[in-house]
């Protein structure tokens, strides 16, 4: 069975929730578990969040755009997704996907977000260019 | 957000309800500031039965709150916390820092 959808949304806090329970409702007919619904909307967390929480800081890049887009498949037992934002990008991945590592030492980040979005799904990829945005895709075998 | 507090014996216990992201931390790190300091007790203790969900944002939230409550001199601990939950703290190692009483 092959499926998918396609959305774009204001990179705002109230549709991290928004986010992880659509995809949790996408993959239902998959049969999944409770722990790999949960796994998954804990990977997809984290990566919205860091998309709302540092993409479009800069007061510049909020102006132009502030959007999330999500493209979600299903194709067999596979769920392929890829988040994608248009903001200020990451200039050092590796760093950035280092445990502990956070840009905002002061905000009570946990540095955490990238590490616990890889632990709970099969793949993770980041690419990114500075000024253009960010795109992760995750993929995850139910 | 918080479902309800007690406190007694020096002992403050919060308890939280619904999803704790980064969203619902924005509020919820003043709200917790706001009792742990009215109650200035020696034991806080933060009960997780009925949430359903914490990602990094929420163990974000926990750490700052331990770091303030050891300047203070306060124990925290951590309570009735879910299995969906429990991997996402073990993953973190927050358990060193930060005990789960049960």
């Amino acid at each position: 069975m092959k499926n998918y959808f396609n959305m774009q949304i204001p990179a705002i806090g109230e549709n991290e929730a928004f986010l992880r329970n659509t995809l949790a409702n996408f993959v239902l007919c998959l049969s999944p578990t409770v722990e790999q619904i949960n796994d998954m909307k804990t990977a997809v967390s984290e990566i919205v969040t860091n998309a709302v929480v540092h993409a479009y800081e800069q007061a510049s890049i909020v102006a132009e755009s502030g959007k999330i887009d999500v493209y979600a498949e299903i194709d067999g037992k596979e769920l392929y997704v890829k988040i994608a934002d248009f903001g200020c990008g990451i200039d050092d991945i590796e760093k950035a996907r280092q445990p502990l590592w956070t840009s905002k030492p002061d905000e009570e980040r946990s540095g955490m977000g990238f590490t616990i979005a890889e632990t709970f799904v099969d793949s993770l990829t980041v690419s990114s260019r500075p000024m253009n945005g960010t795109v992760v895709e995750i993929r995850k075998t139910f | 957000m918080i479902k309800d507090f007690q406190c007694s014996k020096n002992r403050l216990v919060i308890s939280f309800c619904g999803e704790i992201d980064e969203f619902a931390s924005r509020s919820l790190r003043v709200e917790l500031d706001d009792l742990i300091e009215r109650y200035r007790a020696r034991q806080v203790v933060f009960d997780f039965k009925d949430v359903a969900f914490v990602d990094s944002t929420g163990i974000g939230l926990v750490i700052g709150r331990y770091k303030n409550s050891r300047n203070f001199g306060v124990e925290l601990l951590l309570q009735n916390v879910p299995n969906n939950i429990d991997r996402i703290f073990k993953s973190c190692g927050l358990y060193k820092y930060i005990p789960k009483v049960g």
